[in-house]
């Protein structure tokens, strides 16, 4: 009942191209909808590869072409097609970002010799000049850039977009309109909110309009207001084209006039652009997905009646169903988000400023870039978020810090609200909108400033709460009063005019100016990882809660199943979640169903490997500097057909509690059961029998199993396995009636019934090796410990040691490796080694096949395949590259309590061909009398099999040989020729 | 003697609770309803958590509730130990006509015995009563699955949606407190607080307000009789429940 989800791990810093991105409000980082896979309408909005288009950067000066305007400003010009940018030296006086298609002329301006001025004309006759004060050639080189990205923008046609676009921009109407700019509620009913955009003065606009905006629109001075911002607008650029200079950043500090609000948060915000690129977007978004009905849309319906009820907008229909439509259009885009409660009450007061269509997109910036992370499921960003605020105000307020500790006052139980919604939730509605001004110009630092500003400026009071509920009091009587006069007692009434809000404001701007975007960057960046650890561990914790059962588990076990299943997904993320998404899988009807992470079949073998020693190929490696295990994830059938078996409700995925349940299955077993689990695991259609086909496929998952294993003891056991099968199964298959017993069974196809598990325990049970593996053994290849992997210090010495520690990525790891199996190469100490899943047979003695327990008639055969004994135990390599020296590896070889020895190389070669062999080796068998096999029974060595292993064994290889000469009748030449390979390849490194 | 005990006889004694639970059971509208007496689509969206007090009379002392009532979103889960962490009571509810959220008031149960402070009083509210009738008659309001659950219809998925599960909880955990309650009727509602009022160790809490750490004593033998007499108060309501 959990979602586990890696995309803390693998959070990266943005480079500085996304930076330099996030800071100009660019949109192409922000709308690639396929990003997150989400497949149902990423063809939709496909942003032009802009990929082939250079960027450049190049310093400038900026001045306004309509003299005496502005100050001239340096700075830098970013040529980020299909964008032109401009931030002014010190990154705040002044910046701006445009469109190029907005841009209808180029000139370069006749000036002074060695002056190098570019006068870029607007496609409202603005002109923009600026002089590039880089060397000549570099000046050439930014110019003709531009002109080709120019030339690109004109040939999409982007151009011809710009004037349709503008028209739902209300600046061009406040600006065309040079009579009375209009009172905010006059044409309150009759301006039109419509979407469709023919008219010359179809803006778009929010309920507002209709329902009116909150505040007194005389106290509000919007009149005035407006009248600065139509100024400022015509004179600096609007909407695509605005200016930001110094008064624009002042005049958005008094207050955005209503009707301009909707556009200026967007404009500032950067979301304007991502309508411009993508017209027609939400709506055929919300087309496409109608009736659709998820988690989210559920959550969603359950808020629509909870978000700003107050506003009259929200009491009727139509306010309701806009809400609606932005928040269902933002989790369909953002199916792994969803919807966060919180979002409904932004979503909420933007509508109330803009169209629906525009407070998505404003959402879309919100939640991604603004305010990264606040709302998805594991709200890391809010809780990172908390952290820093926590930091600053012990760092700026330390007094006031100090007092929350002593009396265990969590800030947060006050702050958290006032970030997640932008203090909409916490003061009255038209102080929030002013504070949002800010926070869309001046981005998130400005949440962090006001909320330090609050706590400042009641800091007397604070320093007096003992708890929680004080604290929660204060700040309600606090935000309640911000309309009132800061200094009411003043004897100076403009002293007196001045308001708490006002007094807020000034605080934060002044007092905390020390708080900028970059000292929110350093601090996210601080506290980060430790933010994901106690998430992940958190969600670790109820994962392990939340299991139905724990099965025959402890906790301390499941929370090393999580752990390894956490690696898994790390490495490979279950699938992403799309629409439908996967891991909100429901039960069709019913989506009731809590998010629950779900893994694929390759997060799964991941997995596996971790925990189970013969899912993985574990190469130990010496090169003379150092000793390592390389891991490899084992692809097979048994392995797939394990996920299937787990996989109880037919998903095609497994839940960390399918997982549980299916690893109880298998990890307290005893002999019976782990007999009678492997025969079930073997029965493709549960009927309760194997087919020929059916024992063939579970012999190769044996010798999968036992592929490692030094010796041929287990591939014995498996031949005699596979023999004893098909003559016990024969011999017990039923007879017609009256038929002499010793007659030939009856033919019996492939795929029909063969064998019982009756007679699969009794096959198992003949044999000692795989009765000790199903005893003990095969349960026992299941560890939950996980396995140091390597960096097992190089023993002799300490030459690496250091070096070690400063290789921190796998990249370089691996280069080193590389490295130093280069040098062991040619030095000749580069062995390789594959560690078995079992590890039991290295030196013990092999049992001999047991007294069969059957009839005489089929004693008959079953004699046949006791084996002959020759010499050797394990099966050193002859002709591999690794001529390990005894002493070398017990001194080293320290992590497997096992001593590992060179396997055979028919083993660390590729084995996939084998059993495909053995297939044809077993059916032969089963067809005909039985042959002896040529397979040794181990006969005891005291030897130590260190010694062993120097000593040149072709003996065994012969043999082997001789094995599979006598059963491949039914191989081709060319499969012959491929085994006779196999069987002479040297291991594979 | 809390007069005593204090010298301010009017001072009241604050009593953190906290209210958790699936989102959607009704944990703003039964706070609502003990606040105000009234029900209605709350007006305050819980963000994180809204904060809310109201006083309540125990015999000779005064109780001060403060309760938080948190955001019952799942990704909201993480944050709650902010607001339960020296909880003295927590009201854990869940949906009757709902199996899930009593799968997910159980988890609560569970995280607050392992996390929270283990002085901590937990109340179960099975809520929404007023969607099962009490004469199990076939006219059954809106939500279809829920009086069913006793008979027959095994599509409920979850096992522990069955009423002796249900009835298991209060018996399992020792001093437990069980409730059924609906918001929209006040039944049950001031009930939960005031059983919890008798189990809360209010001498404790002002010993430790008075500045001495409180000494973690016996707080388990009011508790058991708390619990007896709820059982017997809720007899009926069980009843009318989906049994």
């Amino acid at each position: 009942m959990a979602t586990i989800s890696p995309h803390l791990r693998n959070f990266k810093e943005p480079t500085k191209d996304q930076l330099t991105h996030l800071f100009f409000a660019l949109p192409t980082a922000v709308s690639p909808p396929d990003a997150n896979g989400n497949g149902a309408n990423g063809e939709k909005i496909a942003n032009p590869p802009e990929a082939e288009l250079e960027k450049m950067e190049i310093n400038a000066v900026l001045s306004l072409g309509v003299q005496g305007e502005e100050d001239s400003y340096a700075g830098k010009l970013y040529l980020l097609p299909p964008y032109l940018a401009f931030v002014s030296l010190d990154r705040k006086s002044v910046r701006f970002t445009i469109p190029l298609c907005t841009i209808r002329r180029v000139e370069r301006l006749n000036a002074r010799a060695g002056i190098y001025a570019l006068s870029l004309s607007l496609w409202h006759g603005m002109k923009i000049v600026v002089q590039l004060t880089s060397l000549r050639p570099t000046a050439d080189l930014f110019c003709s850039l531009l002109r080709d990205a120019l030339k690109v923008e004109l040939q999409k046609g982007h151009m011809k977009a710009v004037k349709g676009f503008v028209k739902t921009c209300y600046s061009e109407l406040l600006v065309a309109n040079t009579t009375a700019p209009e009172n905010g509620d006059e044409k309150a009913g009759e301006a039109s909110k419509t979407d469709d955009t023919t008219g010359d003065s179809m803006y778009l606009g929010g309920l507002g309009l209709k329902f009116k905006f909150p505040g007194d629109a005389k106290k509000l001075r919007e009149a005035s207001k407006t009248k600065l911002w139509t100024n400022y607008l015509r004179t600096h650029g609007r909407n695509l084209t605005l200016l930001r200079y110094p008064q624009c950043t002042r005049l958005i500090q008094v207050g955005l006039p209503n009707r301009l609000r909707g556009e200026m948060w967007e404009t500032l915000s950067g979301s304007l652009y991502l309508r411009f690129e993508n017209p027609g977007y939400y709506e055929r978004l919300l087309a496409e997905h109608q009736g659709r009905i998820n988690t989210s849309t559920e959550e969603i319906e359950k808020d629509l009646h909870r978000s700003l009820p107050e506003y009259s907008a929200y009491q009727s229909e139509e306010g309701i169903s806009a809400l609606r439509r932005v928040l269902q259009a933002y989790s369909f885009k953002n199916p792994e988000t969803g919807y966060c409660q919180a979002m409904n009450i932004l979503a909420a007061a933007i509508l109330i400023y803009m169209s629906e269509e525009q407070a998505f997109w404003l959402l879309e910036v919100i939640c991604d870039r603004l305010l990264p992370g606040y709302y998805s499921p594991s709200m890391h960003g809010t809780l990172l978020d908390q952290r820093v605020f926590e930091s600053l105000v012990h760092r700026c307020l330390p007094i006031i810090y100090d007092h929350c500790q002593e009396v265990d006052v969590q800030l947060s139980v006050a702050s958290l609200p006032w970030f997640l919604s932008l203090f909409i939730n916490s003061m009255p509605m038209v102080f929030a909108f002013r504070i949002m001004d800010c926070f869309f110009c001046m981005g998130p630092r400005v949440l962090f400033q006001v909320g330090a500003a609050i706590l400042k400026i009641n800091g007397e009071k604070l320093l007096k709460i003992q708890d929680d509920g004080q604290f929660i009091h204060l700040m309600r009587e606090y935000f309640a009063s911000l309309g009132d006069s800061a200094h009411p007692h003043s004897s100076d009434p403009r002293a007196r005019a001045i308001t708490r809000f006002q007094e807020l404001l000034l605080v934060s701007f002044r007092e905390f100016a020390v708080i900028t975007d970059d000292t929110i960057f350093s601090e996210r960046r601080k506290y980060r990882s430790e933010i994901v650890h106690s998430i992940e561990s958190f969600s670790k914790r109820s994962a392990i809660r939340n299991l139905r059962t724990l099965e025959r588990f402890t906790k301390e076990q499941a929370g090393l199943i999580y752990d390894a299943l956490f690696k898994a997904i790390c490495i490979e993320p279950p699938p992403a979640v799309s629409l439908p998404p996967a891991s909100l899988l429901t039960t069709r009807d019913q989506a009731e169903e809590r998010p629950e992470t779900r893994i694929g079949l390759k997060t799964f073998r991941i997995f596996l490997s971790e925990i189970c020693t013969w899912a993985r190929t574990e190469k130990i490696v010496t090169n003379g500097f150092q000793q390592r295990v390389d891991r490899e994830v084992a692809e097979h059938e048994l392995i797939d057909r394990l996920f299937f078996f787990w996989d109880t409700s037919y998903r095609g995925a497994l839940s960390f509690q399918d997982i549980v349940s299916g690893l109880d299955g298998v990890m307290f077993n005893d002999l019976m059961e782990n007999i009678e689990w492997f025969f079930n695991l073997h029965d493709k259609n549960k009927d309760g029998y194997l087919t020929k086909d059916d024992v063939l496929t579970l012999s190769e998952s044996l010798l999968f199993i036992f592929r490692h294993e030094v010796g041929d003891a287990y591939l014995g056991a498996v031949s005699r396995f596979m023999s004893n099968a098909f003559e016990y199964g024969d011999t017990l298959l039923p007879r017609p009636e009256g038929a002499n017993p010793d007659s030939e069974p009856p033919q019996i196809e492939s795929n029909q019934p063969y064998i019982n598990l009756a007679t699969f325990r009794m096959v198992v049970l003949a044999d000692e090796i795989l009765e000790s593996f199903f005893e003990t053994d095969f349960s026992a290849t299941f560890r939950l410990e996980p396995v140091p992997l390597q960096d097992m210090p190089n023993s002799n010495s300490g030459f690496l040691g250091g070096i070690w520690q400063n290789i921190a990525t796998d990249d370089n790891r691996k280069i080193l490796h590389k490295f130093t199996d280069e040098i062991g190469r040619a030095v000749g100490k580069h062995q390789v080694f594959t560690r078995p899943a079992i590890g039991k047979y290295t030196t013990l003695e092999e049992p001999k096949a047991r007294e069969s327990i059957l009839t005489p008639t089929m004693r008959r055969s079953t004699s046949k395949t006791s084996l002959t004994s020759p010499s050797e135990t394990s099966a050193p390599t002859s002709d591999s590259s690794s001529t390990l020296s005894g002493s070398a590896s017990t001194s080293t070889l320290t992590v497997d309590p096992v001593t590992p020895s060179p396997s055979m190389p028919s083993a660390s070669a590729d084995y996939s061909p084998m059993p495909s062999m053995f297939q044809a080796a077993a059916s032969a068998a089963a067809m005909m009398e039985r042959t002896p096999f040529a397979i040794d029974d181990a006969k005891d060595d005291e030897d130590d099999e260190d010694e062993e292993s120097d000593v040149e064994d072709d003996g065994v290889l012969d043999e082997v040989d001789a094995f599979l000469e006598a059963h491949d009748s039914g191989l081709t030449d060319a499969e012959r020729e491929l085994a006779q390979d196999l069987i002479n390849a040297e291991p594979v490194k | 003697m809390a007069d005593a005990a204090s010298g301010s006889t009017e001072r009241s004694v604050q009593v953190k609770l906290v209210l958790l639970g699936e989102a959607a059971v009704g944990k703003s509208s039964i706070v609502l309803r003990f606040v105000s007496n009234e029900f209605q689509p709350n007006k305050e969206p819980t963000i994180g958590a809204a904060f809310l007090t109201q006083k309540c009379r125990l015999e000779d002392r005064v109780l001060r509730y403060e309760i938080w009532d948190t955001a019952g979103q799942e990704r909201f889960h993480s944050l709650a130990p902010m607001y339960y962490r020296n909880a003295q009571a927590a009201v854990v509810v869940y949906d009757v006509t709902k199996a899930s959220s009593l799968e997910k008031a159980k988890t609560w149960v569970k995280e607050l015995q392992r996390q929270a402070n283990p002085n901590i009083v937990i109340a179960l509210a099975g809520n929404k009563i007023d969607l099962v009738t009490p004469s199990a008659s076939p006219s059954v309001p809106e939500s279809e699955d829920e009086a069913d659950d006793a008979t027959a219809t095994p599509g409920e998925t979850g096992t522990s949606g069955e009423p002796e599960s249900l009835r298991q909880v209060p018996r399992d955990e020792a001093g437990l407190l069980f409730f059924e309650t609906s918001a929209k009727t006040g039944e049950g509602v001031v009930e939960i607080f005031t059983e919890i009022a008798k189990k809360i160790p209010i001498d404790q809490i002002l010993a430790s307000t008075r500045g001495g750490q409180r000494p973690g004593a016996a707080s388990g033998r009011t508790a058991q009789e708390g619990g007896v007499n709820l059982e017997e108060n809720n007899a009926k309501g069980k009843d009318a429940c989906n049994c």
